[in-house]
Protein backbone atom coordinates (compact mmCIF):
# COMPACT_ATOMS: atom_id res chain seq x y z
CA UNK A 1 0.00 0.00 0.00
CA UNK A 2 1.41 3.06 -1.33
CA UNK A 3 0.09 6.09 0.58
CA UNK A 4 2.06 8.93 -1.51
CA UNK A 5 1.48 11.64 1.30
CA UNK A 6 4.98 12.56 1.31
CA UNK A 7 5.71 12.52 -2.57
CA UNK A 8 5.97 15.84 -3.59
CA UNK A 9 6.99 17.82 0.72
CA UNK A 10 10.98 17.97 -0.85
CA UNK A 11 10.06 20.21 -3.17
CA UNK A 12 11.00 24.33 -2.67
CA UNK A 13 8.29 26.81 -3.02
CA UNK A 14 7.01 29.35 -0.08
CA UNK A 15 4.85 27.27 1.13
CA UNK A 16 7.40 24.22 1.32
CA UNK A 17 9.78 26.92 3.44
CA UNK A 18 7.04 28.23 5.62
CA UNK A 19 6.61 27.45 9.64
CA UNK A 20 4.30 24.09 9.41
CA UNK A 21 2.72 26.00 12.66
CA UNK A 22 1.93 28.75 11.18
CA UNK A 23 1.18 26.86 7.79
CA UNK A 24 -1.51 25.00 9.52
CA UNK A 25 -3.08 27.87 11.59
CA UNK A 26 -3.06 30.00 7.83
CA UNK A 27 -4.59 27.47 6.02
CA UNK A 28 -7.24 25.78 8.48
CA UNK A 29 -8.17 29.41 8.89
CA UNK A 30 -8.95 29.76 5.28
CA UNK A 31 -10.54 26.45 4.73
CA UNK A 32 -13.04 27.34 7.71
CA UNK A 33 -13.34 31.20 5.92
CA UNK A 34 -14.10 29.27 2.32
CA UNK A 35 -16.96 27.13 4.36
CA UNK A 36 -18.85 30.29 5.26
CA UNK A 37 -19.30 31.96 1.85
CA UNK A 38 -22.23 31.43 0.06
CA UNK A 39 -22.26 34.19 -2.47
CA UNK A 40 -21.66 32.99 -6.17
CA UNK A 41 -19.33 36.30 -6.70
CA UNK A 42 -17.06 35.39 -4.04
CA UNK A 43 -17.50 31.77 -5.26
CA UNK A 44 -15.19 33.01 -7.89
CA UNK A 45 -12.71 34.88 -5.77
CA UNK A 46 -12.32 31.76 -4.00
CA UNK A 47 -11.45 29.78 -7.18
CA UNK A 48 -9.12 32.34 -8.39
CA UNK A 49 -7.24 32.48 -4.87
CA UNK A 50 -7.26 28.75 -4.49
CA UNK A 51 -5.65 28.50 -7.90
CA UNK A 52 -3.40 31.05 -7.26
CA UNK A 53 -1.95 29.90 -4.32
CA UNK A 54 -1.59 25.87 -6.09
CA UNK A 55 0.60 27.40 -8.50
CA UNK A 56 2.72 28.87 -5.72
CA UNK A 57 2.86 25.87 -3.84
CA UNK A 58 4.62 24.48 -7.32
CA UNK A 59 2.99 20.99 -6.46
CA UNK A 60 2.00 19.23 -9.86
CA UNK A 61 -1.45 19.14 -11.28
CA UNK A 62 -1.27 15.25 -11.29
CA UNK A 63 -1.72 15.69 -7.63
CA UNK A 64 -4.48 16.94 -7.50
CA UNK A 65 -5.99 14.42 -10.30
CA UNK A 66 -4.51 11.60 -7.97
CA UNK A 67 -6.54 13.20 -4.71
CA UNK A 68 -9.91 13.66 -6.87
CA UNK A 69 -10.09 9.94 -7.77
CA UNK A 70 -11.46 9.01 -4.69
CA UNK A 71 -14.20 11.78 -4.70
CA UNK A 72 -16.66 11.42 -2.13
CA UNK A 73 -19.71 9.07 -3.66
CA UNK A 74 -21.90 10.57 -1.28
CA UNK A 75 -21.39 13.81 -2.76
CA UNK A 76 -21.80 12.59 -5.88
CA UNK A 77 -24.51 11.84 -5.09
CA UNK A 78 -25.82 15.17 -3.79
CA UNK A 79 -24.58 16.93 -6.92
CA UNK A 80 -26.52 14.50 -9.07
CA UNK A 81 -30.19 14.79 -7.43
CA UNK A 82 -29.87 18.13 -5.50
CA UNK A 83 -30.40 19.82 -9.09
CA UNK A 84 -33.68 17.69 -9.35
CA UNK A 85 -35.21 17.83 -5.78
CA UNK A 86 -34.17 21.37 -4.42
CA UNK A 87 -36.39 24.62 -5.26
CA UNK A 88 -39.42 26.02 -7.09
CA UNK A 89 -38.29 27.53 -10.25
CA UNK A 90 -37.99 25.18 -12.50
CA UNK A 91 -35.37 25.96 -15.53
CA UNK A 92 -35.93 23.27 -17.73
CA UNK A 93 -37.73 19.27 -17.45
CA UNK A 94 -37.82 16.51 -19.06
CA UNK A 95 -40.97 14.36 -18.32
CA UNK A 96 -41.15 14.55 -14.85
CA UNK A 97 -37.28 15.53 -14.55
CA UNK A 98 -37.49 18.97 -13.79
CA UNK A 99 -33.99 20.57 -13.00
CA UNK A 100 -34.68 23.43 -10.23
CA UNK A 101 -32.46 26.81 -10.45
CA UNK A 102 -32.36 27.28 -6.36
CA UNK A 103 -31.09 23.31 -6.49
CA UNK A 104 -28.47 23.69 -9.14
CA UNK A 105 -27.16 27.22 -7.09
CA UNK A 106 -27.04 24.73 -3.96
CA UNK A 107 -24.69 22.60 -5.83
CA UNK A 108 -22.26 24.93 -7.75
CA UNK A 109 -22.41 26.35 -4.13
CA UNK A 110 -20.93 22.62 -2.87
CA UNK A 111 -19.02 21.42 -5.43
CA UNK A 112 -16.76 24.27 -5.61
CA UNK A 113 -16.35 25.03 -1.94
CA UNK A 114 -15.59 21.17 -1.66
CA UNK A 115 -12.79 21.61 -4.53
CA UNK A 116 -11.44 24.22 -3.42
CA UNK A 117 -11.35 23.33 0.77
CA UNK A 118 -9.61 19.34 -0.61
CA UNK A 119 -7.31 21.40 -2.73
CA UNK A 120 -6.14 24.23 0.65
CA UNK A 121 -5.81 21.13 2.49
CA UNK A 122 -3.72 19.20 -0.46
CA UNK A 123 -1.42 22.19 0.22
CA UNK A 124 -0.70 21.88 3.87
CA UNK A 125 -0.89 18.15 3.48
CA UNK A 126 1.49 18.21 0.57
CA UNK A 127 4.15 20.82 1.33
CA UNK A 128 4.95 19.18 4.34
CA UNK A 129 5.89 15.71 5.65
CA UNK A 130 2.33 14.29 7.82
CA UNK A 131 5.32 13.24 10.84
CA UNK A 132 6.11 17.24 10.96
CA UNK A 133 2.60 18.13 10.51
CA UNK A 134 1.74 16.11 13.63
CA UNK A 135 5.06 17.10 15.67
CA UNK A 136 3.45 20.78 14.29
CA UNK A 137 0.33 20.55 15.97
CA UNK A 138 2.06 19.19 19.23
CA UNK A 139 3.42 22.41 19.58
CA UNK A 140 0.73 23.91 19.17
CA UNK A 141 -1.35 21.98 22.03
CA UNK A 142 -2.84 18.92 21.09
CA UNK A 143 -2.19 16.15 24.02
CA UNK A 144 0.69 14.09 23.99
CA UNK A 145 -1.60 11.21 23.89
CA UNK A 146 -3.55 11.91 20.40
CA UNK A 147 0.09 12.84 18.89
CA UNK A 148 1.83 9.54 20.12
CA UNK A 149 -0.98 7.52 18.92
CA UNK A 150 -1.48 9.75 15.25
CA UNK A 151 2.38 9.38 15.39
CA UNK A 152 2.63 5.22 16.16
CA UNK A 153 -0.99 4.36 14.11
CA UNK A 154 0.66 6.02 11.19
CA UNK A 155 3.85 4.23 11.51
CA UNK A 156 2.17 1.31 11.34
CA UNK A 157 -0.30 1.58 8.86
CA UNK A 158 1.30 0.28 6.41
CA UNK A 159 2.65 -2.74 7.66
CA UNK A 160 -0.95 -3.89 8.92
CA UNK A 161 -2.36 -2.97 5.57
CA UNK A 162 0.37 -5.41 4.13
CA UNK A 163 -0.77 -8.27 6.90
CA UNK A 164 -3.78 -7.69 5.67
CA UNK A 165 -3.07 -8.18 1.61
CA UNK A 166 -1.25 -11.70 2.88
CA UNK A 167 -4.32 -12.58 4.95
CA UNK A 168 -6.74 -12.21 2.19
CA UNK A 169 -4.37 -13.83 -0.35
CA UNK A 170 -4.14 -16.88 1.69
CA UNK A 171 -7.51 -16.79 2.26
CA UNK A 172 -7.80 -17.54 -1.60
CA UNK A 173 -5.33 -19.94 -1.87
CA UNK A 174 -7.64 -21.80 0.46
CA UNK A 175 -10.74 -21.49 -1.91
CA UNK A 176 -12.58 -18.25 -0.30
CA UNK A 177 -14.64 -16.78 -2.11
CA UNK A 178 -15.87 -12.71 -1.25
CA UNK A 179 -18.44 -12.37 -4.35
CA UNK A 180 -21.58 -14.10 -2.25
CA UNK A 181 -23.39 -12.98 0.80
CA UNK A 182 -23.35 -15.93 3.32
CA UNK A 183 -23.29 -16.39 6.66
CA UNK A 184 -20.35 -18.56 6.86
CA UNK A 185 -18.80 -15.95 4.47
CA UNK A 186 -19.58 -13.10 7.29
CA UNK A 187 -18.19 -15.17 9.96
CA UNK A 188 -15.01 -16.14 8.08
CA UNK A 189 -14.74 -12.04 7.14
CA UNK A 190 -15.31 -11.47 11.29
CA UNK A 191 -12.65 -13.81 12.01
CA UNK A 192 -10.16 -12.23 9.71
CA UNK A 193 -10.94 -8.65 11.09
CA UNK A 194 -10.06 -10.18 14.90
CA UNK A 195 -6.77 -12.40 13.44
CA UNK A 196 -6.13 -8.88 12.60
CA UNK A 197 -7.17 -7.00 15.89
CA UNK A 198 -4.92 -9.66 17.46
CA UNK A 199 -2.15 -9.90 15.48
CA UNK A 200 -1.89 -6.05 15.75
CA UNK A 201 -2.30 -6.50 19.79
CA UNK A 202 0.29 -8.46 20.24
CA UNK A 203 2.67 -6.95 18.29
CA UNK A 204 1.85 -3.55 19.86
CA UNK A 205 3.04 -5.32 23.26
CA UNK A 206 6.73 -5.80 21.85
CA UNK A 207 6.41 -2.37 20.64
CA UNK A 208 5.61 -1.08 24.05
CA UNK A 209 8.67 -2.87 25.63
CA UNK A 210 11.30 -1.51 23.12
CA UNK A 211 9.55 1.71 23.76
CA UNK A 212 10.20 2.35 27.29
CA UNK A 213 13.57 0.44 26.52
CA UNK A 214 14.70 3.23 24.88
CA UNK A 215 13.20 5.67 27.64
CA UNK A 216 9.64 6.39 26.43
CA UNK A 217 7.89 8.43 29.15
CA UNK A 218 11.42 9.09 30.90
CA UNK A 219 13.22 11.92 28.73
CA UNK A 220 12.86 15.33 29.75
CA UNK A 221 10.64 17.20 26.91
CA UNK A 222 12.66 18.26 23.90
CA UNK A 223 12.97 21.67 22.92
CA UNK A 224 10.88 22.47 19.65
CA UNK A 225 12.74 21.97 15.93
CA UNK A 226 10.66 25.06 15.00
CA UNK A 227 11.73 27.94 14.41
CA UNK A 228 9.59 30.85 13.11
CA UNK A 229 11.13 33.99 11.16
CA UNK A 230 9.56 37.65 10.29
CA UNK A 231 8.89 36.04 6.73
CA UNK A 232 6.77 33.05 8.35
CA UNK A 233 4.78 35.59 10.32
CA UNK A 234 4.15 38.03 7.65
CA UNK A 235 2.40 35.02 5.51
CA UNK A 236 0.18 34.15 7.93
CA UNK A 237 -1.24 37.65 8.77
CA UNK A 238 -1.71 37.94 4.82
CA UNK A 239 -3.33 34.83 4.73
CA UNK A 240 -5.50 35.74 7.65
CA UNK A 241 -6.61 39.15 5.96
CA UNK A 242 -7.50 36.96 3.01
CA UNK A 243 -9.73 34.66 4.98
CA UNK A 244 -11.09 37.84 6.66
CA UNK A 245 -11.67 39.45 3.26
CA UNK A 246 -13.40 36.84 2.18
CA UNK A 247 -15.95 36.67 5.21
CA UNK A 248 -16.44 40.07 5.04
CA UNK A 249 -17.13 40.28 1.16
CA UNK A 250 -19.83 37.77 1.51
CA UNK A 251 -21.87 39.61 4.25
CA UNK A 252 -21.56 42.70 2.53
CA UNK A 253 -22.88 41.19 -1.09
CA UNK A 254 -25.50 39.61 0.92
CA UNK A 255 -24.53 35.89 2.20
CA UNK A 256 -26.87 34.02 -0.01
CA UNK A 257 -26.81 32.04 -2.79
CA UNK A 258 -30.38 33.75 -4.20
CA UNK A 259 -28.80 37.25 -4.20
CA UNK A 260 -27.90 37.10 -7.87
CA UNK A 261 -31.43 36.13 -8.29
CA UNK A 262 -33.00 38.94 -7.04
CA UNK B 1 -20.92 8.01 5.98
CA UNK B 2 -18.65 10.97 6.10
CA UNK B 3 -20.06 14.19 5.08
CA UNK B 4 -17.51 15.77 3.19
CA UNK B 5 -16.22 19.68 3.05
CA UNK B 6 -18.27 22.11 1.43
CA UNK B 7 -21.83 20.89 2.41
CA UNK B 8 -21.86 22.11 6.11
CA UNK B 9 -22.33 25.47 7.08
CA UNK B 10 -19.06 27.33 9.15
CA UNK B 11 -21.96 27.50 12.13
CA UNK B 12 -22.32 23.49 12.47
CA UNK B 13 -18.19 22.95 11.47
CA UNK B 14 -17.48 25.39 14.00
CA UNK B 15 -19.43 23.37 16.80
CA UNK B 16 -18.33 20.25 15.80
CA UNK B 17 -15.06 21.54 16.22
CA UNK B 18 -16.36 22.33 19.75
CA UNK B 19 -18.01 19.38 20.68
CA UNK B 20 -15.03 16.78 19.39
CA UNK B 21 -12.49 19.35 21.86
CA UNK B 22 -14.84 18.65 24.79
CA UNK B 23 -15.34 15.13 24.34
CA UNK B 24 -11.29 14.38 23.50
CA UNK B 25 -10.97 16.22 26.59
CA UNK B 26 -13.01 14.01 28.75
CA UNK B 27 -12.01 11.06 26.95
CA UNK B 28 -8.64 11.79 27.85
CA UNK B 29 -8.85 12.70 30.97
CA UNK B 30 -10.84 9.12 31.74
CA UNK B 31 -7.40 7.99 30.12
CA UNK B 32 -5.42 9.96 32.90
CA UNK B 33 -6.69 8.60 35.76
CA UNK B 34 -5.45 5.21 34.52
CA UNK B 35 -2.38 3.73 37.00
CA UNK B 36 0.23 4.28 33.63
CA UNK B 37 -1.76 5.69 30.40
CA UNK B 38 1.34 5.54 28.67
CA UNK B 39 1.02 1.51 28.66
CA UNK B 40 -2.48 1.40 26.64
CA UNK B 41 -0.78 4.03 24.15
CA UNK B 42 0.77 1.56 21.73
CA UNK B 43 -2.08 -0.82 21.83
CA UNK B 44 -4.19 1.89 21.23
CA UNK B 45 -2.20 2.97 18.32
CA UNK B 46 -1.76 -0.27 16.77
CA UNK B 47 -6.06 -0.80 16.98
CA UNK B 48 -6.62 2.00 15.68
CA UNK B 49 -4.24 1.41 12.45
CA UNK B 50 -5.79 -1.95 12.37
CA UNK B 51 -9.28 -0.68 12.45
CA UNK B 52 -8.21 1.57 9.53
CA UNK B 53 -7.42 -1.22 7.70
CA UNK B 54 -10.00 -3.44 9.05
CA UNK B 55 -12.73 -0.84 7.98
CA UNK B 56 -11.05 -1.46 4.03
CA UNK B 57 -12.59 -5.46 4.21
CA UNK B 58 -15.82 -5.45 2.19
CA UNK B 59 -18.50 -7.74 2.61
CA UNK B 60 -20.74 -8.68 -0.30
CA UNK B 61 -24.44 -7.34 0.04
CA UNK B 62 -25.66 -8.00 -3.61
CA UNK B 63 -25.58 -6.00 -5.82
CA UNK B 64 -23.30 -3.92 -4.35
CA UNK B 65 -20.29 -4.15 -1.34
CA UNK B 66 -19.67 -2.24 1.80
CA UNK B 67 -17.28 -1.46 4.30
CA UNK B 68 -17.59 -2.23 7.49
CA UNK B 69 -17.83 1.12 9.86
CA UNK B 70 -16.80 -0.51 13.16
CA UNK B 71 -17.16 2.27 15.58
CA UNK B 72 -19.11 -0.26 17.59
CA UNK B 73 -16.22 -2.73 17.96
CA UNK B 74 -13.97 -0.34 18.53
CA UNK B 75 -15.80 1.52 21.67
CA UNK B 76 -16.21 -2.19 22.84
CA UNK B 77 -12.41 -2.80 22.48
CA UNK B 78 -10.86 0.75 23.49
CA UNK B 79 -13.29 2.16 25.64
CA UNK B 80 -12.25 6.05 26.10
CA UNK B 81 -9.08 5.54 23.32
CA UNK B 82 -12.09 4.83 20.72
CA UNK B 83 -12.95 8.86 20.45
CA UNK B 84 -9.40 9.69 19.98
CA UNK B 85 -8.65 7.18 17.47
CA UNK B 86 -11.91 7.36 15.47
CA UNK B 87 -10.24 11.29 15.16
CA UNK B 88 -7.33 9.86 14.13
CA UNK B 89 -8.43 7.69 11.99
CA UNK B 90 -10.77 10.00 10.36
CA UNK B 91 -8.18 12.32 10.04
CA UNK B 92 -6.03 10.11 7.93
CA UNK B 93 -9.17 9.30 5.81
CA UNK B 94 -9.73 12.56 4.81
CA UNK B 95 -6.19 13.25 4.04
CA UNK B 96 -5.42 9.74 2.50
CA UNK B 97 -8.44 8.81 0.69
CA UNK B 98 -10.59 12.20 0.61
CA UNK B 99 -13.26 10.65 2.93
CA UNK B 100 -14.93 12.93 5.04
CA UNK B 101 -12.98 16.39 5.19
CA UNK B 102 -10.60 19.20 7.15
CA UNK B 103 -13.49 21.01 7.88
CA UNK B 104 -15.89 18.47 9.34
CA UNK B 105 -13.65 16.55 10.86
CA UNK B 106 -14.95 17.63 14.11
CA UNK B 107 -18.52 16.67 12.76
CA UNK B 108 -17.64 13.46 11.21
CA UNK B 109 -15.37 12.84 14.84
CA UNK B 110 -19.16 13.38 16.79
CA UNK B 111 -21.01 11.18 14.21
CA UNK B 112 -18.77 8.13 14.70
CA UNK B 113 -17.44 8.73 18.06
CA UNK B 114 -20.17 10.05 20.60
CA UNK B 115 -21.78 6.62 19.49
CA UNK B 116 -18.53 4.23 20.22
CA UNK B 117 -18.40 5.39 23.85
CA UNK B 118 -22.03 4.83 24.17
CA UNK B 119 -21.11 1.15 22.78
CA UNK B 120 -18.49 0.98 24.94
CA UNK B 121 -20.64 1.59 28.45
CA UNK B 122 -23.22 -1.10 26.46
CA UNK B 123 -20.65 -3.70 26.09
CA UNK B 124 -19.60 -3.51 29.37
CA UNK B 125 -22.84 -4.19 30.97
CA UNK B 126 -21.76 -7.83 29.99
CA UNK B 127 -19.93 -8.27 33.14
CA UNK B 128 -23.20 -7.34 35.07
CA UNK B 129 -24.04 -10.36 37.64
CA UNK B 130 -22.26 -13.41 37.26
CA UNK B 131 -19.04 -12.00 35.04
CA UNK B 132 -18.97 -12.66 31.22
CA UNK B 133 -19.41 -15.31 29.07
CA UNK B 134 -18.95 -16.32 25.51
CA UNK B 135 -23.00 -15.74 25.13
CA UNK B 136 -23.53 -12.72 26.52
CA UNK B 137 -20.06 -10.88 25.14
CA UNK B 138 -21.69 -11.86 21.79
CA UNK B 139 -25.01 -10.77 22.94
CA UNK B 140 -23.79 -7.44 24.07
CA UNK B 141 -21.38 -7.25 21.43
CA UNK B 142 -24.19 -7.41 18.71
CA UNK B 143 -26.31 -4.79 20.91
CA UNK B 144 -22.88 -2.47 21.03
CA UNK B 145 -22.45 -2.49 17.07
CA UNK B 146 -26.26 -2.14 16.45
CA UNK B 147 -26.68 0.83 18.48
CA UNK B 148 -23.29 2.51 17.07
CA UNK B 149 -24.05 2.12 13.92
CA UNK B 150 -27.58 2.93 14.04
CA UNK B 151 -26.86 6.14 16.14
CA UNK B 152 -24.17 7.21 14.23
CA UNK B 153 -26.72 6.51 10.73
CA UNK B 154 -29.15 8.80 12.33
CA UNK B 155 -27.07 11.83 13.20
CA UNK B 156 -25.57 11.40 10.00
CA UNK B 157 -28.84 11.65 8.40
CA UNK B 158 -30.17 14.37 10.48
CA UNK B 159 -27.11 16.68 10.52
CA UNK B 160 -26.90 16.08 6.67
CA UNK B 161 -30.82 16.91 5.53
CA UNK B 162 -31.33 19.76 8.29
CA UNK B 163 -28.12 21.52 6.37
CA UNK B 164 -27.85 21.43 3.00
CA UNK B 165 -27.86 25.02 1.83
CA UNK B 166 -30.72 24.32 -0.28
CA UNK B 167 -34.58 24.30 0.74
CA UNK B 168 -35.85 20.52 -0.10
CA UNK B 169 -39.76 20.37 0.37
CA UNK B 170 -40.88 18.46 3.58
CA UNK B 171 -42.18 15.38 1.24
CA UNK B 172 -39.08 14.90 -0.13
CA UNK B 173 -37.37 15.59 2.84
CA UNK B 174 -38.99 12.96 4.90
CA UNK B 175 -38.73 10.37 1.78
CA UNK B 176 -34.98 10.70 1.65
CA UNK B 177 -34.64 10.29 5.29
CA UNK B 178 -36.41 7.18 5.11
CA UNK B 179 -35.02 5.94 2.00
CA UNK B 180 -31.36 6.23 3.58
CA UNK B 181 -32.55 5.34 6.94
CA UNK B 182 -33.97 1.58 5.31
CA UNK B 183 -30.78 1.40 2.58
CA UNK B 184 -28.61 1.46 6.14
CA UNK B 185 -30.75 -1.33 8.20
CA UNK B 186 -28.71 -4.16 6.73
CA UNK B 187 -25.22 -2.48 7.19
CA UNK B 188 -27.01 -2.02 11.04
CA UNK B 189 -27.49 -5.44 11.35
CA UNK B 190 -23.79 -6.63 9.28
CA UNK B 191 -21.71 -4.36 11.66
CA UNK B 192 -23.83 -5.93 15.13
CA UNK B 193 -23.02 -9.58 13.79
CA UNK B 194 -19.37 -8.85 12.99
CA UNK B 195 -19.12 -6.55 16.41
CA UNK B 196 -20.61 -9.80 18.14
CA UNK B 197 -18.52 -12.61 16.07
CA UNK B 198 -15.27 -10.93 16.93
CA UNK B 199 -15.70 -10.20 20.13
CA UNK B 200 -16.48 -13.62 20.67
CA UNK B 201 -13.56 -14.75 18.21
CA UNK B 202 -10.90 -12.07 20.39
CA UNK B 203 -12.13 -13.86 23.53
CA UNK B 204 -12.02 -17.12 22.74
CA UNK B 205 -8.31 -16.69 21.42
CA UNK B 206 -7.01 -13.25 23.31
CA UNK B 207 -9.13 -13.07 26.36
CA UNK B 208 -6.41 -10.71 27.57
CA UNK B 209 -7.96 -8.08 25.25
CA UNK B 210 -11.30 -7.37 26.55
CA UNK B 211 -9.85 -7.44 30.52
CA UNK B 212 -9.51 -3.84 30.50
CA UNK B 213 -13.11 -2.90 29.03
Amino acid sequence: MNLGIDEYTDLDSPFHRWDPRYKIIGLITLVFAFSFIRDLRMLLAVAIATITIYGISRLPAGYIVKRFRYPSFFLLAIVLSLPFLSGEHVLMSIGPIALRQEGLLATILIATRFSCILIVGMILLGTTPLLTNIKAVRTLGIPDIMADMALLAFRYLQEIGRDLRNMQTSMRLRGFKERRFSPRGLKTLAWLSGSLLIYSYERSESIYKAMVLRGYGQAPPRQSEFQANKKDALILVAIILTAAGFIIGDLMLGHSTSTLLQ
Amino acid sequence: MHIPDGILPLSVTGSGYAATALTTWYSIRKIRQKEDPRQDIPKASLLTAAFFVASWIHIPVPPTSVHLVLNGLLGALLGYYAFPAILIGLFFQAIMFGHGGLTTLGVNAMIMGLPALIAHHIFRLRKWRNGDSQRKTGAFGFLSGVVATGISVAMFVIILLTNLPAEINVVSERAAIYALAIAHIPVIFIEGTVTALVTMFIRKVRSGILDGV
